[in-house]
């Protein structure tokens, strides 16, 4: 059972990485980045959000062509870890297009989901 | 020059774009024909024209078209033309001044003229997803966003393909995002004119 687990939670970000069970989510906020369509450069560094972006209250308020970047916080209820997953992508009339996600897990960007 | 007549092909440079290599290749080899049967000069004569039409239709025409895409932007630059949003599509390159509400444009059919334009001229704008079939065969080759100049429809494809992509396709978005920015744009310029 761990085992299949185990291998399982490769295949989700909102599972806990120490004891496999299902993260909570903790909070959620959106923010508009700097860039625009045609214009994407990945960035690695958690600076760089925490530098650059720009609360917004919903995804209608992102100007067109312009990159967002959702924020969620989870919380395992079992061994209490905690980790932001940050997800960068392009608001297309209804869909929205990925283009990064980075799981940070050592507080790096939480100033922007408090 | 706010009342220039767009104009999308020039058809004097279309014409000589397409037959003046061709032309050129009839004078010369009838040339070695009549004259240099064999030896040197009938190798120039025929290999010269030749390698000269391939490479003018395969390069001449981008070639020129960077060229008037470089000299409009001196220009812009020059006239105090503020380049909010510039778009480089392969048949036409727009750029759009929202603060004083108007918009440069040059063809590559026309590289010879650029047209700077109040946005009012702008009567109608819109994109076309280019989307075409049902079911799982739903999909595009191509995206471009539209506007007409009086009675002149513009289009500007944002992305073309030889091949069909799913309509959420990475690429397919790609172009609809762009398309639609671009719109917004245009209407932000011509709001601004009236």
């Amino acid at each position: 059972m761990g085992f299949i687990r185990n291998i399982r939670s490769v295949f989700h970000d909102d599972w806990c990485r120490e004891c496999k069970s299902e993260m909570e989510v903790k909070n959620k906020k959106l923010y508009a980045l700097p860039m625009m369509v045609g214009h994407y450069v990945s960035h690695t560094d958690p600076e760089y959000y925490i530098k650059n972006v720009t609360p917004v209250n919903r995804k209608a308020e992102i100007p067109t062509g312009q990159y967002a970047c959702g924020v969620i916080a989870y919380r395992c209820p079992e061994c209490l870890h905690e980790a932001v997953k940050l997800s960068v992508f392009l608001p297309v009339r209804d869909v929205e297009k990925y283009e990064d996600a980075f799981l940070f897990e050592n507080g790096e960007v939480d100033s922007l989901i408090k | 020059m706010e009342n220039q007549k767009v104009k999308k092909i020039n058809l004097v440079y279309l014409l000589s774009y397409i037959f003046a290599p061709i032309i050129i290749c009839a004078i010369c080899f009838t040339l070695s024909a009549k004259f240099f049967p064999a030896g040197n000069m009938a190798v120039i004569l025929i290999m010269g024209p030749s390698i000269l039409s391939f490479v003018w239709w395969v390069f001449a025409g981008n070639f020129l078209y960077k060229r008037a895409q470089k000299r409009l932007e001196k220009e812009l630059d020059e006239s105090g033309f503020v380049k909010n949003y510039i778009f480089y599509g392969a048949g036409w390159t727009v750029a759009v001044d929202i603060e004083n509400g108007k918009i440069a444009m040059v063809s590559f059919w026309n590289p010879s003229v650029s047209y700077v334009l109040p946005a009012d001229r702008i009567t109608k704008t819109w994109v076309d997803d280019g989307k075409s079939g049902f079911g799982i065969f739903e999909g595009s080759g191509r995206v471009s966003f539209l506007f007409m100049i009086d009675d002149v429809k513009i289009r500007v494809n944002t992305f073309t393909s030889n091949t069909r992509f799913r309509m959420d396709s990475e690429y397919i978005l790609t172009g609809i995002s762009k398309a639609d920015m671009m719109v917004e744009v245009l209407e932000n310029a011509r709001k601004k004119v009236k």
